[in-house]
C-alpha cells in the first residue's frame, strides 16, 4: 500500500526502489536507477503533458498512417486530438499524481516525510500529503509492540543463554525485551539495525548484571529487581545512541542453573525439605514425651496426695481407737488389762500349733524344758497337726 | 523542416543531463563528489545536490548509527585466567572524506575488518591489565569505557567516531565449563548435606530439649510427692504420739497385744510353750498362781 502511494521507497521509481537503499549504503551509486525515474517529471507537470501528447501522436500517427509519409499525416493529425482530450488527459494525469501524492498513517502508525531525502515532517494517523516525487513519505509502526527474545533456543555451549556470574558461577537466562518506537525520526535515521542493536545492548546489558551479582540472589528473591535495572540500563544505552526506541518493559522467562548441575539445585531444595521433615518429627517427638512427661507428673503428685489422705486417715483412726480404748481401761484397769492378754492369747494360740512341755519332765531344773526342745522333731508334729 | 525531429533529441539530452547532475543526498547519508577520483566534495546534509556530468561521481556512506559485533576471542587477564569474551561496537563514519582514504574502495567491509582489529587489540589491551575479579565486577562499566576511549583515538584515524564499546559475554572457555559446573555441584551438594546435618542438628536438639524436660518434670513432680509423703509421715507421727503419749505404759502392752495378733496371723507357727507361763495359771490349779 505505502508503495503504491509513492510512500518509503518511491514508488513511482520503479521495481528496483526495493533494493534501492540497501544498494546506496553499499556501493553508494545505487541511487541512481530511482532518480531516473524521478528525474524526468521534476520539472514542469505542463511539460510532462505536452510530451506525453507527443509520444501519444506519433504512436497514433504510426498506426494510423501506415506506411505513408509522416509529414502530412502527423499535420493533418492535429485536429484529432481537441482540446476536450486533452483537458482529459490532464485532468488524468493530476489525478494519477494526487493519488500517488496521497497516502494513509494507520492509528498505530506514524510517517516520516523527507523532501528531497531532507527530513521535512512527522504525519499522524489519517490522510496525508506528500506531493510526489519532491517529497517521499516512510511509514512505519510505532505504538506496535515487538518482542526481542533473547537466551532461548540454546544448542550450543557458547550460546547466548548462558552467563557467567560475579561469584563464577553459570546461570541460564532467558528474557524477553519489549519494544516500541517512541521517536520514528531517531528511529529511521539513527541507527542502521535497531533491532539487532537492541539485541545486542539487552544481552550486554543482562550479562554486565549478572556478571556484578551472586548466583543465589539471582535464582530468587531479586529477579524483579534485576528487571527493573536492566530495563533501565538498556533504556539508557538506547538513548545514549538517540535511537528512538522506547523499552516498555523487560520479562524473565527462566533464570536457572544449566540443566548440567540443575539435579544438584534440586537436590538442595528437596535437603531443604528434609530438613524441615527432621525438625518435625523432633517437634512431634518432643510433644508427645511432654505431654507424657507432664501426665506422669500430675500422677506422682496424685499419688502423693492419696497416700498423704490414706496414712493420716489410717493414723487417725488407729490413734483414736487406741484413745478409746485407753478411757475404758483407766476406768478397770486390772480387769482389762488381764481381760485384753487373755483375748489377744486366745485369738493367738488358737491359731497356732502348740506343743507344751512340761519343764519338770526331762529333769533338771530350771533350764530343762530347753534341753529337749532341740530334740523334738518339730516338723513331723506340724504335718500331723496339720492334717488334724 | 520538422521541429519535432529536433525537439525530441534535445529534450532526451536535456534530461539525462539534468538526471546525471542532480542528485539527493537521503537523511541517512553522506556523500563523496569524487572527480576523477579525487574528492572535490562533501556532502554532510540530507537534501539536493548537484554535480558535473559524467566527470564526477557521486558515494555515498551511511550516516546512521553503525553496529559491529566482534567475534569472541580467548583473553587472559591478570590472574591468568582465562575468559571468553565478546563485544559490540557502535559507530559512525564522521568525516567521509579520511575514512575514503583510509578504507579505498572497499568501503564499510574494509573498515569492519579494520575496527575489529582495534577492538581486538583494545580488549586484550585492556582486559589483560586487571583481574578476571575485576571484569566480573561493578568495574566492568569503567573497563568498557576504557575500552571505548583507546579505540576511539584509533578509529579516528579512520573517519569513525566510536560512539561505544560494550562487553557482552565474559564467559569461561568451553573446557572450563564442565569443571564449573563440576564446582557448581559440589557446592549445591555441601549445601544440601549441610541442610540434612542442619536439620538432623535441630531435630537432636529438639529431642534432647524435650528429653531434659521430662525429666525436670518428672523429678520436680517426685520431689513434690516425697514432701506430700513427708509431711504425711509426719503428721502420722504427730497423731500417733498424742494419743499413745497419754499412757506410755499401757501403749506398749496394747501394742504388743497388737504386734502378737498380728505376727502370729496363720498357721505357719508353731508354738512350743511351758506350762508355767502365765497363761495356763488356771490349767494347773482353780487357786491360779498363788
Amino acid at each position: 500500500m505505502a508503495g503504491n502511494n509513492g510512500g518509503p521507497w518511491g514508488g513511482g521509481g520503479g521495481s528496483g526502489g526495493g533494493d534501492d537503499d540497501r544498494g546506496g549504503n553499499r556501493g553508494g551509486g545505487g541511487r541512481r536507477p530511482n532518480g531516473n525515474g524521478d528525474g524526468p517529471q521534476i520539472p514542469e507537470i505542463d511539460e510532462l503533458v505536452k510530451k506525453g501528447q507527443e509520444q501519444l501522436r506519433v504512436l497514433m500517427g504510426g498506426k494510423g498512417g501506415g506506411g505513408n509519409g509522416r509529414g502530412p499525416l502527423g499535420g493533418s493529425g492535429g485536429p484529432i486530438f481537441t482540446k476536450g482530450t486533452v483537458g482529459l488527459a490532464a485532468l488524468a494525469a493530476v489525478g494519477l499524481w494526487v493519488y500517488a501524492s496521497l497516502y494513509t498513517v494507520r492509528p498505530e502508525e506514524q510517517s516520516v516525510e523527507l523532501l528531497f531525502g531532507e527530513y521535512v515532517a512527522t504525519g499522524s494517523s489519517g490522510l496525508n500529503f506528500a506531493p510526489w516525487p519532491v517529497v517521499r513519505a516512510e511509514v512505519i509502526p510505532v505504538t506496535t509492540e515487538r518482542t526481542v527474545d533473547i537466551g532461548t533456543g540454546r544448542g550450543q555451549a557458547a550460546d547466548a543463554g548462558l552467563m557467567l556470574t560475579g561469584d563464577e558461577n553459570i546461570i541460564d537466562i532467558d528474557f524477553q525485551v519489549s519494544w516500541n518506537i517512541s521517536d520514528p525520526r531517531a528511529f529511521l535515521f539513527n541507527l542502521r539495525d535497531p533491532e539487532q542493536s537492541i539485541r545486542a545492548v539487552a544481552e550486554s546489558a543482562m550479562r554486565e548484571i549478572v556478571a556484578q551479582s551472586e548466583l543465589a540472589p539471582i535464582l530468587n528473591r531479586d529477579r524483579e529487581a534485576i528487571a527493573q535495572r536492566l530495563e533501565e540500563l538498556i533504556q539508557s544505552t538506547l538513548d545514549s545512541y538517540q535511537s528512538g526506541v522506547a523499552i516498555l518493559r523487560v520479562n524473565f522467562d527462566r533464570a536457572d542453573p544449566p540443566e548440567e548441575v540443575i539435579d544438584a539445585f534440586r537436590e538442595v531444595q528437596a535437603a531443604e525439605q528434609e530438613r524441615d521433615r527432621l525438625q518435625s518429627q523432633a517437634d512431634a517427638y518432643a510433644n508427645r514425651v511432654l505431654a507424657g512427661a507432664r501426665g506422669e507428673s500430675a500422677q506422682l503428685l496424685e499419688e502423693a496426695e492419696a497416700y498423704r489422705a490414706q496414712v493420716v486417715n489410717e493414723a487417725e483412726g488407729e490413734a483414736s481407737r487406741f484413745v478409746a480404748v485407753l478411757g475404758e481401761y483407766e476406768n478397770a484397769p486390772e480387769v482389762t488389762r488381764k481381760r485384753l492378754y487373755l483375748e489377744t492369747m486366745e485369738t493367738v494360740l488358737g491359731g497356732l500349733d502348740k506343743i507344751i512341755v512340761d519343764d519338770n519332765i526331762g529333769g533338771g531344773g530350771e533350764g530343762g524344758g530347753q534341753g529337749v526342745i532341740p530334740f523334738l522333731p518339730i516338723n513331723e508334729l506340724r504335718r500331723g497337726g496339720g492334717t488334724n | 523542416m520538422n521541429k519535432s525531429t529536433y525537439l525530441i533529441p534535445i529534450v532526451v539530452v536535456a534530461l539525462v543531463g539534468a538526471l546525471s547532475s542532480i542528485f539527493i543526498v537521503d537523511e541517512r547519508e553522506k556523500a563523496l563528489v569524487l572527480q576523477f577520483g579525487r574528492v572535490v566534495a562533501v556532502k554532510e546534509d540530507p537534501g539536493l545536490a548537484f554535480k558535473l556530468p559524467l566527470i564526477q561521481e557521486v558515494v555515498r556512506y551511511d550516516d546512521r548509527i553503525l553496529s559491529r559485533d566482534v567475534d569472541p576471542i580467548e583473553i587472559t587477564p591478570s590472574d591468568d585466567r582465562r575468559l571468553v569474551v565478546d563485544a559490540f561496537a557502535r559507530y559512525r563514519i564522521t568525516d567521509v572524506e579520511a575514512f575514503r582514504e583510509a578504507v579505498g574502495v572497499g568501503g564499510i567491509r574494509t573498515a569492519e575488518i579494520q575496527l575489529d582489529r582495534i577492538l581486538r587489540s583494545q580488549l586484550r589491551a585492556v582486559l589483560g591489565s586487571v583481574s578476571s575479579n575485576d571484569i566480573l565486577s561493578t568495574d566492568r562499566q569503567t573497563l568498557m569505557d576504557r575500552i571505548g576511549n583507546a579505540s576511539r583515538i584509533e578509529g579516528r584515524q579512520l573517519g569513525l567516531e566510536i560512539i561505544d564499546v560494550r562487553l557482552k559475554r565474559t564467559d569461561l572457555p568451553a573446557q572450563n565449563l564442565d569443571a564449573t559446573f563440576a564446582r557448581m555441584r559440589a557446592e549445591r551438594e555441601r549445601e544440601a548435606a549441610d541442610e540434612i546435618a542442619r536439620g538432623e542438628e535441630a531435630a537432636q536438639r529438639i529431642r534432647a530439649q524435650a528429653d531434659r524436660t521430662v525429666v525436670e518434670l518428672v523429678s520436680d513432680s517426685t520431689r513434690q510427692a516425697e514432701i506430700i509423703r513427708g509431711e504425711a509421715d509426719a503428721r502420722r507421727n504427730n497423731i500417733f504420739a498424742q494419743a499413745f503419749g497419754q499412757d506410755p505404759e499401757f501403749f506398749e502392752f496394747y501394742r504388743s497385744l497388737t504386734a502378737y495378733t498380728r505376727a502370729l496371723q496363720g498357721n505357719n507357727s508353731t508354738m512350743v510353750l511351758s506350762p508355767d507361763s502365765e497363761f495356763f495359771d488356771y490349767l494347773k490349779a482353780d487357786t491360779g498362781r498363788q
